[in-house]
């Protein structure tokens, strides 16, 4: 089963003082729905970055499957095909006209044959639900469907880990259970999945596993239960406040 | 834009090979201006103007509109070539006159005839293209374009740009109501000091988006060059390759024949 694994990331933007992953250390366990919480600014979109590489660390090891992150173009290549990246605004990832177009992007740039790239654009489509809408074009799709399009463009590189960066933000309830569904399928398949969420009834009910990011560290890695029970870490990171009123 | 945008991905010859009507339109457009004679050009619009409703089934109004709207620009573009301004009376005695103040204004048969003719030559050229924008999505466009061999970076660069439109159109559309519940075009200079605001902010944000564009497309293993994805699939339509014989024949044999 792939992972992930964070030892001791630092990593600050360019100009800035403070250290957007400033000593991380965390696993990502393989097989997992995996949420990720925590306040705005608390790292977790830095270290989704660094998950294919698309972020270099300023010190520490980002491992995969147990190996260090080499960061040459054909080690990328692989990392890519194993580890995908979904972003919170689906309008900043579609950038072809047509949706069928969009989703053979990626598989293209896997340097696979027509034929397949069509293969897996269709599986990438039903998996996904954007089956009828592949000749569309992507500013003719609502919200939901270009988020599940945004999805499928991702997906049809056929990822081990998928990581979802607060994809379902700005959808409405009926959106987001479609996105569940996907994800209930591709966990079905032994996909892990990594979602950035400020929804604590994700975490309740559809995570096996939970990351808590504050200021740049893992303040908490386990199970959502055992988040629950840790009263030290609930009351260090703000959560048990805003979790018992949600609840 | 999004209008025509709509038209072009719904209509009955969406999925005919854009070279077919790429050709039609081109060549249409090329005995307009080579031919230069009214009848051809009225016989030009009333071919893609038929074609489109019959062929494409394009609403009659639609394409009448898209017409008169080009109408109206060639009609203010050709004004100079109808009217003559100046100081003193024109010799012509076939002119007619209007004084205004110092100036006389005047105008003859021929400057008319002229301006006529122009407007009618343009209109027939912009015809072919109206058909060309409603029946055909920019995306089959930009495919015919590669077909043809043309730069894949000008390519790239067509189509980020055709999808970037529809993004930052929303962004504005947002931020002019953001601006306007706020009060920022109660007045004429408010208005435009909000408007000169939202330019400089668009800016902005399209910059910014064009930087996690790029890292979305690193995401999906973009390594640079080109940005390759599936051509589309279209077939040949045999009755609209008849019919565009028909159009053109009849072009030019109007052309010959008067």
């Amino acid at each position: 089963m792939s992972w992930l694994e964070f030892a001791d990331v630092y990593y600050r933007y360019p100009g800035q003082e403070r250290y957007a992953l400033d000593g991380l250390t965390v696993t990502f366990p393989g097989g997992e729905n995996i949420a990720l919480i925590g306040r705005n600014g608390a790292g977790k979109s830095t270290l989704f970055l660094h998950c294919n590489g698309l972020y270099r660390p300023d010190a520490g090891e980002v491992r995969f499957a147990g190996r260090p992150l080499v960061y040459d173009r054909k080690s990328l290549k692989a990392l890519r095909q194993h580890v995908g990246v979904v972003f919170q605004n689906a309008d900043e990832q579609l950038f072809s006209a047509s949706v069928a177009q969009d989703i053979s992007f990626g598989p293209f740039n896997l340097g696979l044959t027509e034929p397949e790239v069509r293969r897996r654009v269709r599986m990438a489509a039903e998996l996904c639900e954007v089956v009828d809408m592949l000749e569309r074009p992507t500013h003719a799709l609502s919200g939901g469907e270009k988020a599940r399009v945004a999805l499928a463009g991702v997906l049809a590189m056929d990822p081990d880990i998928l990581i979802s960066d607060e994809l379902m933000a700005n959808l409405d309830p009926w959106g987001r259970r479609r996105i569940f569904d996907i994800f209930k399928r591709l966990h079905q398949r032994g996909k892990t999945i990594v979602l950035a969420t400020h929804d604590l009834n994700v975490v309740r009910r559809w995570a096996t596993y939970v990351v808590v990011m504050a200021g740049g560290r893992a303040a908490f890695a386990g199970s959502p239960d055992d988040l629950l029970a840790n009263q030290a870490v609930l009351a260090e990171t703000g959560l048990a406040q805003v979790w018992f009123d949600e609840i | 834009m999004h209008i025509i945008d709509c038209y072009a991905y719904s209509n009955k010859i969406r999925a005919v090979d854009p070279a077919q009507k790429a050709g039609l339109a081109v060549i249409v457009l090329g005995l307009c201006l080579a031919f230069n004679h009214p009848v051809v050009s009225l016989l030009a619009v009333a071919w893609m103007w038929g074609l489109a409703v019959w062929q494409a089934g394009l609403p009659v109004l639609v394409f009448g509109r898209v017409l008169l709207a080009e109408l109206f620009f060639l009609a203010l573009a050709t004004v100079a070539v109808a009217l003559s301004v100046s100081l003193n009376a024109p010799a012509n005695p076939d002119a007619w006159l209007l004084p205004v103040g110092p100036l006389w204004i005047s105008s003859t048969p021929d400057d008319i005839f002229k301006a006529a003719n122009l407007v009618l030559r343009a209109l027939g050229a912009a015809s072919a293209m109206n058909f060309l924008a409603l029946t055909t999505p920019l995306v089959d466009l930009v495919d015919l374009l590669r077909r043809l061999r043309f730069s894949p970076i000008l390519i790239d660069l067509m189509t980020v740009m055709y999808r970037f439109i529809f993004v930052l159109m929303e962004s504005l559309n947002r931020m002019y109501v953001a601006q306007d519940s706020r009060l920022g075009y109660s007045s004429y200079w408010r208005g435009m000091s909000s408007a000169g605001l939202l330019g400089s902010r668009l800016f902005i944000e399209a910059f910014q988006r064009s930087q996690r564009l790029q890292t979305a497309l690193d995401a999906r293993g973009y390594e640079g060059g080109h940005l390759q994805v599936l051509p589309t699939t279209y077939y040949r339509s045999d009755k609209l390759l008849a019919m565009s014989a028909a159009a053109i024949l009849s072009l030019a044999a109007a052309w010959l024949v008067l």
